[in-house]
């Protein structure tokens, strides 16, 4: 029951991010993506009685919920840049691609994978479909930030198809992975600075000519 | 056939269910006031409003024709009799019959929806037609999506929380902040202001049609949030209980739609499509959990 409301939750959140049009948008949307991340975490290790899972549960929230958005923001401001995403696909053929994406995972999570639990095989199949939304949105999103947005989407949507299918990967793994995480992040907003102030804009699609 | 203390059961309901309507808008306001750190008027201030409005002369205008008269009437009558359906849906557990009867309660809800686009546009006043036109143009998006929501609700049942009743809980949500036209969409608080939908549709009406009108527009919002209620506090229908915790679910829902209210911005009028063909992608969403069984 729990599960199903955090999984709900999560899905929203993530076409809220196929949605949004603006970077700041996007970035709140990954924010309560996050949130509902930690909360599944959360939920895993009371019913697992995984001390373990309480502490990843911490790590999701302060890193992914305050820490990523805060930094993003920062950068956003400090280059100021204009708000728009750069979209090649207009919002609402991307719910319409988005939708397609979530019924073919429905499909793979229930022919493919044989779990019992209804609810269980639902959350890998939203974990299928967040993996893919991420990348579709790093496709169809011209700007470097929504690159990295659709990046940690992607790995959110890891992190739960781990913990659908196997109750969650070794812990020594999982501070790995999230230090991982954090050093990208704080690499790319140096990356993003540097790169707007070569090409005075962070778009993407314009890279492709070389510049002396 | 229905047995005949049902029927009793399910008008009992609907009157008490009217005299209570304008009580969870003021409760609403109050809420919204002092979050905003004002006094605000009492809870009971609808109740005074539609005292004074009773009591007050009716100023028609040579142009209006039999329309203007008979619709806030006919308007009133749709209403109470969507929320008779509503309710009658209500009694046992959710099946193809209830889908049914619900969407024959949009269809009322839609015959007086119609009755009022064209009271708005009977005398002709510039703000009248506009006001339709807008109401009408909100509420071509918002039909269907609540009618998905429905499917998803008789298909999945009412039992328990499933990932497609709680997605299509959040359309109706979103449904529901248009229908009865919250923040995001319209502001219930402004008066002859550019951006506004319902009031202006209802600008000519005085007195007692008025009255008529905006105990309509109460009872409306209670009906949507009825519809919430199913997917929000599912299995707690029915029974001693359901009669005893029912306030507190409304209570619940006029908190959430006041902080909704509170916490965004109203939109442009054309960014209101984005907004409901959300809600819609959503439902559809919902349509597809609940056809695998979520």
């Amino acid at each position: 029951m729990m599960l199903s409301i955090i999984l709900s939750g999560f899905l929203v959140a993530t076409f809220l991010l196929v949605v949004a049009k603006r970077i700041t948008a996007l970035i709140r949307s990954f924010r309560i993506q996050a949130i509902f991340l930690s909360l599944y975490a959360l939920y895993m290790g009371l019913s697992q009685r995984h001390l373990e899972m309480f502490i990843v549960c911490g790590l999701i929230f302060v890193l992914k919920a305050i820490v990523i958005p805060f930094v993003l923001l920062r950068i956003i401001r400090r280059i100021n840049v204009e708000e728009d995403l750069g979209l090649l696909v207009n919002p609402q053929l991307s719910l319409i691609i988005a939708l397609g994406f979530t019924y073919l995972s429905y499909l793979f999570a229930h022919n493919a994978m044989a779990l019992t639990d209804p609810v269980e095989s639902a959350a890998l199949a939203v974990s299928i479909t967040v993996v893919c939304l991420g990348f579709f949105i790093m496709v169809s999103r011209m700007k470097a930030v929504a690159q990295i947005i659709g990046l940690l989407v992607m790995e959110n949507g890891i992190f739960l198809a781990a913990s659908a299918i196997s109750g969650g990967m070794p812990f020594f793994v999982e501070i790995a992975f999230f230090f991982d995480i954090f050093v990208f992040v704080i690499i790319i907003e140096v990356f993003v600075y540097k790169v707007n102030r070569l090409f005075t804009h962070i778009d993407t699609s314009k890279m492709k000519s070389l510049k002396g | 056939m229905m047995p005949i203390n049902n029927l009793i059961l399910v008008t009992g309901q609907v009157i008490l269910l009217v005299l209570f309507a304008p009580l969870v808008s003021g409760f609403i306001r109050k809420i919204k006031n002092n979050l905003r750190m004002r006094k605000g008027p009492s809870v009971l201030q609808p109740y005074y409003n539609v005292q004074k409005l009773i009591s007050k002369d009716e100023v028609i205008s040579r142009h209006a024709s039999w329309i203007f008269l008979a619709a806030p009437v006919i308007v009133f009558a749709s209403i109470i009799c969507a929320l008779f359906l509503v309710l009658l849906a209500q009694l046992g557990p959710f099946g193809n019959n209830d889908m049914a009867i619900l969407i024959a309660a949009f269809f009322v809800l839609g015959l007086g929806r119609f009755f009022l686009a064209l009271a708005g546009l009977d005398t002709a006043s510039s703000f009248g037609g506009m006001g339709s036109s807008r109401e009408m143009f909100i509420s071509s998006f918002a039909e269907p999506i609540a009618f998905v929501a429905v499917f998803v609700l008789c298909m999945s049942g009412a039992d328990t929380f499933r990932i497609s009743t709680l997605l299509a809980g959040f359309a109706i949500l979103m449904v529901t902040l248009a229908e009865t036209s919250r923040v995001p969409v319209d502001n219930q608080e402004t008066h002859l202001e550019l951006t506004m939908v319902h009031e202006a549709m209802v600008l000519e009406y005085s007195g007692r049609s008025l009255a008529l009108i905006e105990l309509a527009s109460h009872t409306k919002q209670i009906i949507f949030f009825i519809l919430l209620s199913w997917y929000f506090f599912p299995s707690m229908t029915g029974g001693v209980w359901g009669w005893v915790i029912f306030p507190g679910k409304i209570a619940i829902i006029s908190l959430a739609i006041a902080l909704i209210e509170l916490s965004v911005a109203k939109m442009r009028l054309f960014r209101v499509v984005d907004f409901l063909s959300f809600s819609f992608f959503i439902a559809l969403l919902a349509s597809i959990a609940a056809g695998l069984g979520i």
